[in-house]
């Protein structure tokens, strides 16, 4: 049933902004499930209470509470800088609200009856871009901790050597053309080569020619 | 002869009835005239002829008579007397004297009097022209003749008489008595003559008679002919005229009918669409009101839906993540179990609401307002407008519930959009009073949307009059419910702009319906 990993979902806090009780507490339930902590709240000003007070990663609304309507609780908040991604649900098919979501480039836009599928992939999709930021800065940090510890030279070059593959993970380049850039010594250089090529990380196609081979690193 | 007489038969035919009235008016007076004129102048020849004859030739031949009697009695009496001497000379003389002037006179008077012979023109006119005159008993010369011997004589018998002397002698006696019975015989012939003359006179009077009778008749005969001709004309004309008028009406009375019973299919028909139309109409209105009330259905289904679909899917969830328990079932059946009847509830509103119930029945008033405030729930929640219920006097009437209740939903619906439009979200109020007046419940719905313009006022319970954008109103609704009051139920629905403190002693601009229903129709 569900085939994204909604496991990366257990890390955050949703607000869910929704005026029927009993709609409410249900999807709550089950919402419960999913994530960090929900906090359910029926009006704006709860809404707006939370915001202030609690980490908050994504926003649910619902278009018509009572008295109010969330765009105008979205629009209220962006004014006041907080940009929280948000997902709109709505008894409504109204263009009117759509432009209005389309304007406040709202995340998504769900229609009542709530489809929980539908609104757990749309709360993967809204906070995975907020995973993988995270986990790009973690393996940043991995990097940058290892070339502390060890030869920053080798570092510097294994960065060199990836970022100069073309489409077909192919390097070209002489020895003389690295050791113009990097102030490296030859043995050095050819030692790292053998080491790749023992590993099975850089292969030799031809003269000057290496294959990045990716599936070795998963080996590793 | 005849195809003249015909050829003018048809010309008068022909003529305009104005040129044939002319015509007999024409030879009508022309007619009357001849016939006056006529008549005019055989009174006056007659008269004259009358004159002539016994004043003139009577006179004469009464004169001639004198005369002869004074010579035969007179002169030959004295004469005799004076021959036997029995009178004397001079008694003689005397006598004769006084004869002699009578003799004279008369004659002189008689010649006159046939020199006088002057004629009336018109007779003469006639008799010259038209009669030829039998003139063949008048003799001038016979008769001047006669008068001439008898002038002799006179002056004969005259001197004699002057001869008479003493001395006078049996011969001139006889002699003289030869002259007067000669002059009597002279006279008698004048006289017979004359009287020849009054005779022939008499017959021209009698032929000029009888010319002007003929004429007379002849004229009053065409007279009468023509008048008949003419009269028969007219008559015909008449008749014509009567007759093509008669047709004419027949025509058009025919005309009439027909348009008559067109006008009757007609009216029928129409009678009949405008009940069809009615009809259509009643069934618009219900499916407005259906549309709104399916409006208000999806709404106040809506929400369950969500919630029981919400709850189904937890089950799913629950299960794929191993954390399904019999409390969580429970519970959430349970919460299931009660939207669904919410919504079966909802429903059964409704279709209360819609069955074709047409039986009165007996209920309260309180309870149908009450109702049709509940129906409309949704849509006055969203709008955040507050209904008030002022129920003075509670009562229960008999009548059309579904359809009394249709005619507040209409109201309050009506309200609904002048508040939407017009007030802000805080102070939507619609205000309901129902009281009591004499033998009238009177119901009042009073909202502060700001009263109806005055030019809209006067139409708001016409048909498919709407002030409402096109998707928003049919303009059925005020009709229907104005329909539904006066028809069904026999009461009155207006309405009206007033100021009124709808709230906190705030004075606000509102419209306010009144319904007045008779509480009992018995």
């Amino acid at each position: 049933m569900i085939n994204k990993d909604l496991n990366i979902l257990r890390n955050f806090n949703v607000l869910y902004l929704e005026d029927d009780e009993n709609l409410l507490k249900h999807t709550s339930d089950v919402l419960e499930d999913f994530v960090n902590n929900i906090f359910a709240v029926k009006t704006s000003k709860e809404a707006l209470d939370v915001l202030l007070n609690k980490k908050v990663d994504v926003i649910i609304s619902d278009i018509l509470l009572k008295d109010e309507n969330g765009i105008d609780f979205l629009k209220h908040i962006q004014s006041k800088n907080i940009h929280i991604p948000a997902i709109l649900t709505t008894a409504h098919t109204d263009t009117n609200y759509l432009l209005d979501a389309i304007k406040l480039k709202v995340d998504n836009y769900i229609v009542k009856p709530i489809n929980i599928k539908e609104l757990l992939d749309s709360l993967h999709d809204v906070l995975l871009p907020l995973v993988q930021e995270k986990e790009i800065r973690k393996n940043k940090n991995v990097i940058k901790t290892i070339s502390a510890i060890t030869d920053s030279k080798q570092v510097e070059i294994v960065k060199y050597i990836i970022n100069s593959l073309d489409k077909e993970n192919l390097f070209i380049a002489s020895y003389t053309d690295i050791m113009e850039n990097f102030s490296i010594s030859k043995p050095t250089l050819i030692k790292l080569f053998k080491d790749l090529a023992e590993k099975n990380i850089l292969i030799k196609v031809q003269h000057k020619t290496y294959r990045f081979n990716e599936n070795a690193l998963e080996n590793i | 002869m005849k195809n003249k007489f015909n050829a003018l038969l048809a010309y008068f035919n022909d003529l305009s009835f104005k040129y044939k009235t002319y015509f007999l008016i024409f030879i009508i007076s022309g007619g009357m005239l001849c016939i006056i004129i006529l008549s005019q102048i055989s009174i006056f020849t007659i008269k004259q002829d009358f004159d002539i004859l016994f004043d003139e030739r009577t006179r004469s031949l009464i004169q001639l008579e004198n005369i002869k009697d004074v010579y035969q009695v007179n002169i030959q009496n004295t004469l005799i007397d004076f021959e036997k001497k029995q009178i004397n000379i001079q008694q003689t003389n005397e006598i004769l004297d006084l004869a002699q002037e009578i003799i004279n006179k008369n004659w002189i008077s008689y010649k006159n009097q046939t020199k006088a012979d002057n004629r009336e023109f018109l007779s003469t006119f006639i008799k010259l022209f038209i009669i030829k005159e039998e003139n063949y008993y008048e003799n001038e010369a016979l008769r001047n003749a006669i008068m001439e011997n008898i002038s002799n004589k006179m002056q004969l018998i005259n001197q004699n008489i002057i001869n008479i002397n003493s001395n006078m002698d049996e011969i001139s006696f006889s002699n003289f008595n030869f002259q007067i019975n000669s002059i009597s015989i002279y006279l008698t012939s004048l006289i017979n003559y004359d009287l020849s003359l009054a005779i022939n006179e008499k017959h021209n009077t009698d032929k000029v008679f009888k010319i002007i009778v003929i004429f007379s008749i002849i004229s009053i005969f065409i007279v009468f002919l023509f008048s008949i001709i003419l009269s028969s004309f007219i008559i015909n004309h008449f008749k014509q005229l009567h007759n093509s008028l008669e047709e004419k009406i027949k025509d058009k009375t025919k005309e009439l009918q027909r348009l008559n019973n067109s006008l009757e299919i007609k009216i029928s028909r129409e009678v009949s669409q405008n009940r069809k139309k009615d009809i259509i109409m009643f069934q618009q209105a219900r499916f407005a009101s259906l549309g709104e009330m399916l409006n208000n259905i999806a709404h106040q289904w809506r929400q369950p839906l969500g919630s029981i679909t919400m709850i189904i899917q937890s089950f799913q969830t629950k299960m794929s993540l191993g954390k399904l328990t019999p409390t969580f079932v429970d519970e959430k059946v349970n919460d299931a179990l009660l939207l669904a009847n919410n919504m079966s509830n909802t429903l059964e509103d409704f279709k209360n609401f819609f069955s074709p119930n047409k039986i009165k029945s007996e209920f309260s008033i309180k309870n149908c307002i009450e109702h049709s405030i509940e129906l409309s729930k949704y849509l006055l929640n969203q709008e955040n407008i507050i209904v008030i219920l002022k129920v003075r006097k509670d009562m229960e009437i008999h009548s059309y519930y579904n359809e009394l209740s249709h005619v507040f939903l209409n109201l309050i619906a009506n309200s609904k959009d002048a508040l939407c439009s017009n007030v802000n979200k805080n102070d939507r109020i619609i205000k309901i009073i129902v009281n009591k007046f004499k033998k009238h419940l009177v119901i009042n719905v009073i909202d502060n949307g700001g009263g109806i313009p005055q030019n809209v006022l006067p139409k708001v319970f016409e048909p498919y009059y709407t002030t409402k954008y096109k998707s928003a109103g049919t303009g059925i609704g005020l009709y229907m419910s104005k329909q539904i009051i006066e028809k069904h139920m026999f009461g009155e629905i207006s309405c009206k702009n007033i100021s009124h403190k709808i709230k906190d002693d705030k004075v606000f601009d509102c419209s306010l319906f009144t319904i007045k229903i008779p509480i009992s129709l018995d």
